[in-house]
């Protein structure tokens, strides 16, 4: 008796003092702010503690009637929620909690029995069948509840909200050739303001007041080594969200086939579309998404990456295979730009790419967008090379009405005018093509003035397009029959050349020398032009004979006509050739009046005897208005000006 | 004179047709000789492929490597015969202006399959883990009621993923519908996979059957003279093309493969046929044979996953604790089965994507390689 005695107060002390232990750690636990590494402290214990009082429980002799006690209340609870149609978490944190406690009760519960040494126990293995089956449906039932939430919870941001250069930089070239000239320089420049606009843009792509839900029931799925079935619902639900932002941005799946059966306007959207969503893909959903996982599972190790990975591969690789399919397109000179948007789209998100999947699994992922921005430049590269070819190659058959600024200049000076804006990726991708054209325009040894811009791949190659793009022009003033409009052609074409050049970033790359070069060869054509016309007409009022101070009358009265006749002949042709710019007709009129008409009055002057009003058809007066008549265009100027 | 002397050199082959008719028909001879062995080697590299060890059953994940290597060898020296030190202007000239540009088409459409069954792959991925949750479920000891639903639970979601309609998967239309689960609405067997292959579109109304139905239509065997030189080998990859991504298709799920062709004519009498005769053959019977069943596709491992989940399922339905030793010894073995089909799974997936994008990116090449041949041959002679 007296042993008996001094045994029961010893078991019964441990009893309390266990009790009280587990007691201060369950109260600690339910403390909010824990660090991660304390709570899980607090969790190995709380299992230790109860499996000392399963312990002393058996050693006791009381067997398991207060864990069977608490195995039923537990169970209760979980299995009450099994006919209930209502979701536990829609029921409110009440009910969430409570439930979650039951789950944890159970664990602890399996813990402990699972811990016991005494293995033949028919009681013990009883109770763990029953727990780990009322586990199971709790599990269940986690894994719909948390699908739940995660769908109910899910949320999509509005693409448009985000501002990307792209979409300002659309304005620039969606729109024709001919409104593109004048485009005013902030347009465009906006590109330039850097490349994070975007930046690392999160947003909450599940209700942040749900996470803690969220990472609550992780943590008790995972600690029951429910983990894949959990991994699994979760890849499910956000795998489809990011499916279904796809619709939200309005980008459609399209094969590779289709692809490459697009006209080229929609070809150019959806090229576009494609740059601007990529950015918004990578840099705001994908980093948001990685930032849920790695908030839901960022306790789970490598588990977090496992799930982003699952999550996003599908997608990302449909993103990569528009990008192959439209570099493997054919290489037409227009898609330069696009493409070009393109590849430094590609090349300023490979860091984020590289980041998001920087485990050995997402190699895969990373590889293949790697291998996509090879392809992409490989492509730029060729359509460059398209474009000049398309430049030399470019023929008519009939000459420019007018004389004037003729299409293809135009379309090629406003189309290079861009490039500037991509002169680093240009240099990157031209440095090892060869320029075709002899870059004799370029002399370097004379330049003082010699700075980088002028020197760089890319500066060679614009050269030696517009070297192309003015032999195609002389070929193709070579269709006049007119000499004179040969030269008023060549004249308007390289002045506006000229002026692109100096009126836009080109400049920088043409460089001076380049510049002084073309003024003096527009300025050329100018004064050919006037030998062409002029000289002939002027011949009429010239004395053959200078020795003396005027004409025979009979002499006058025919020269008299035959410049009348001359000059009505050029006013008849030219008043319907075309000096576009404003600037260059009337310092042409300028000259060609001060030679004509100079000329003209000198000779009547000299020969005012002879002066009748019959053969005297125009008075200089006159004929200095006539001149003002000139250039003004073919009278129907823009029918459907061709573009190539 | 040594013909490698004009090698690559155009003007060379100008002053060689002119000038050296005799040259010609040495390089004509040496062609001839190249297409021979090509066509050796595509005859010897499927009869291999025809006679798999145990290791890899036909369709297996290490036999669909093995045959996508095949691809990549035959296509490497099927462009080397075509492209290396040829006159670009002869691939220009009937009857090459149209067999080329066809075999072009196709291999735009084989891109497309591609694409299709690297996301099948990963719908096999899926199917893998569910797989591996029945495993984790029931290698416990002793198996209890809790472990067995678990299983069971996993293996239906398989087995609904397995015998999911290819349409299934392309035809949801949102969130809500494809939601509305759970037995809050009375359905107890909500399927994890329904929702999985959402992502496997390629595009919407695309379809794997009707792209292999395209590029099987006019393929036409080479005759009389044509069948003795350089046609004879652009039908020969074409075949081979063709094989390649039909077993593909027939292997591994993707989208929409009802009315998936289970036969293309290729000649008997082609001697380097005759092995992937025998295995088109092979395959089409086992295609005909399931595909009245949703299915997963010809996949061996696949298959295999698929009789052990049945029993296991079936293991499942009549189990009550403690369950009697002989169906948990069974039982036992079928997780072992399944165990090692996931080990293999696990090694094998992973590779099988990439050599599929492997082929992907040397189709994409190889298209550049000949549509640059063309582009030369179009440019003005100067």
């Amino acid at each position: 008796m007296d042993g008996c005695q001094s045994t029961i107060p010893t078991y019964e002390g441990d009893l309390h003092v266990v009790a009280a232990a587990h007691h201060i750690v369950k109260a600690l636990g339910a403390t909010k702010n824990l660090s991660d590494d304390l709570r899980k402290i607090l969790i190995d214990l709380d299992a230790h503690l109860s499996m000392m009082t399963l312990n002393t429980d058996t050693k006791g002799g009381r067997g398991f009637v207060d864990v069977e006690e608490r195995l039923k209340q537990a169970e209760r609870k979980i299995l009450s929620w099994e006919p209930d149609p209502r979701m536990i978490w829609d029921s409110g944190p009440r009910e969430a909690s409570e439930y979650l406690e039951a789950v944890d009760e159970i664990q602890t519960l399996l813990d402990g029995l699972r811990g016991l040494s005494v293995h033949e126990n028919r009681k013990q293995k009883e109770l763990l069948h029953r727990a780990m089956s009322v586990l199971q449906t709790a599990m269940s039932r986690l894994e719909e509840e948390l699908i739940r939430i995660l769908v109910q919870h899910g949320q999509q941001f509005d693409p448009k909200h985000m501002s990307s250069r792209s979409i300002q930089r659309d304005v620039v070239y969606d729109e024709s050739f001919v409104s593109v000239e004048d485009e005013p320089a902030e347009e465009t420049s906006s590109r330039n303001c850097s490349s994070d606009e975007i930046g690392e843009y999160i947003v909450d792509l599940v209700h942040a007041g749900v996470i803690p839900d969220i990472k609550s029931i992780a943590k008790v799925m995972f600690t029951s080594n429910y983990g894949p079935e959990f991994c699994e619902a979760f890849i499910g639900v956000r795998r489809e969200a990011l499916d279904q932002y796809f619709a939200i941005l309005e980008t459609e799946k399209l094969c590779i086939e289709d692809v490459l059966k697009l006209e080229w306007t929609s070809m150019s959207s959806k090229m576009n579309k494609w740059t601007w969503s990529m950015k918004i893909i990578v840099r705001v959903y994908l980093a948001s998404e990685k930032r849920l996982c790695d908030q839901v599972l960022g306790d789970f190790g490598s588990v977090s990456s496992f799930c982003f990975l699952e999550i996003s591969k599908a997608t990302t690789l449909c993103l990569l295979n528009f990008g192959e399919a439209v570099a493997m397109g054919p290489r037409q000179p227009e898609k330069l730009l696009r493409l070009l948007d393109m590849y430094e789209t590609l090349a300023d998100l490979l860091r984020d790419i590289d980041t998001l999947f920087s485990e050995e699994a997402g190699s895969f992922v990373r590889l293949q967008f790697h291998e996509l921005l090879k392809r992409l430049g490989d492509s730029s590269t060729a359509a460059f090379e398209a474009f000049r070819v398309a430049i030399s190659s470019n023929g008519s058959l009939y000459p420019f009405p007018g004389g004037g600024v003729h299409p293809l200049n135009k379309y090629v000076m406003n189309y290079i005018g861009m490039f500037p804006e991509y002169c680093n990726t240009l240099n990157l991708l031209l440095k090892d093509q060869h320029a075709d054209v002899a870059d004799q325009d370029f002399e370097p040894e004379k330049g003082l003035d010699l700075s980088l811009s002028t020197s760089c791949p890319m500066a060679c190659h614009l050269r030696s397009i517009t070297s192309s793009l003015e032999s195609n022009l002389h070929r193709k003033s070579q269709l006049y029959k007119n000499e004179a409009l040969q030269h008023i052609f060549l004249m308007n074409n390289i002045h506006y050349l000229v002026q692109k050049v100096k009126g836009s970033e080109l400049r920088l790359f043409f460089g001076d020398e380049w510049i002084r070069k073309h003024n003096g060869k527009f300025q050329q054509h100018a004064k050919n032009y006037e030998r062409a016309t002029w000289s002939s007409v002027i011949s009429f009022l010239k004395d053959d004979n200078p020795g003396s101070s005027s004409f025979s009358k009979s002499t006058f009265k025919e020269r008299c006509k035959g410049f009348s006749i001359a000059f009505e002949e050029v006013y008849k042709t030219q008043t319907s050739w075309c000096i576009p710019d404003p600037q260059l007709r009337e310092d042409l009129r300028i000259s060609t009046s001060l030679q004509v008409v100079l000329a003209y009055r000198t000779f009547l002057g000299r020969n005012s005897a002879h002066i009748e009003d019959k053969c005297v058809k125009h008075t200089v007066e006159h004929v200095e208005k006539l001149l003002l008549d000139l250039f003004k265009g073919p009278p129907r100027l823009s029918r459907n000006s061709r573009r190539w | 004179m040594n013909a490698n002397e004009y090698q690559g050199s155009f003007l060379g082959r100008i002053s060689i047709r002119r000038n050296q008719v005799v040259v010609m028909d040495a390089i004509h001879e040496q062609e001839l000789e190249d297409i021979e062995l090509f066509q050796k080697h595509v005859s010897d590299r499927f009869s291999e492929l025809s006679s798999p060890s145990d290791d890899d059953a036909v369709l297996s994940i290490s036999w669909l490597c093995k045959l996508l290597d095949v691809f990549l060898c035959c296509e490497a020296e099927f462009e080397a015969i075509l492209l290396m030190d040829r006159d670009p202007y002869q691939l220009s000239k009937p009857p090459f202006d149209r067999l080329i540009p066809e075999l072009l088409d196709r291999a735009v459409k084989a891109l497309d399959i591609c694409n299709a069954v690297t996301n099948g792959v990963e719908s096999v991925r899926h199917c893998q883990k569910l797989a591996e949750i029945a495993i984790s479920a029931l290698d416990q000891k002793p198996i209890g009621d809790g472990e067995v639903k678990r299983a069971k639970r996993a293996l239906s979601t398989l087995m609904a993923a397995i015998n999911l309609d290819d349409k299934d998967g392309t035809n949801a239309k949102s969130t809500e519908r494809s939601w509305s689960f759970g037995r809050r609405s009375g359905n107890k067997d909500r399927v994890a996979g329904q929702f999985r292959s959402l992502s496997w579109q390629v595009a919407k109304n695309w379809s794997a059957a009707k792209q292999i139905q395209s590029t099987i239509y006019n393929l036409v065997a080479p005759r009389g003279a044509e069948a003795s030189g350089l046609p004879s080998p652009i039908y020969t990859m074409n075949v081979i093309m063709i094989f390649v991504m039909w077993a593909l298709v027939a292997a591994i799920p993707c989208q929409e493969r009802t009315g998936l062709p289970t036969h293309f004519p290729v000649p008997k009498q082609l001697n380097w046929a005759h092995s992937l005769i025998g295995l088109q053959e092979k395959i089409a019977d086992e295609w005909k044979k399931k595909e009245k069943k949703g299915m997963a596709g010809l996949l061996d491992e696949m298959q295999r996953m698929e009789k052990s989940a049945q029993s296991l399922i079936d293991f499942t339905d009549s189990f009550q604790f403690p369950g009697d030793a002989e169906k948990l010894q069974e039982a036992a073995g079928h997780v072992a089965e399944l165990t090692e089909i996931c080990r293999i799974m696990e090694q094998g997936l992973t590779p099988l994507q990439m050599h599929i994008r492997e082929v992907f990116h040397r189709i994409v090449r190889s298209r550049t390689e000949f549509l640059d041949v063309l582009e030369k041959a179009s440019l003005p002679v100067i």
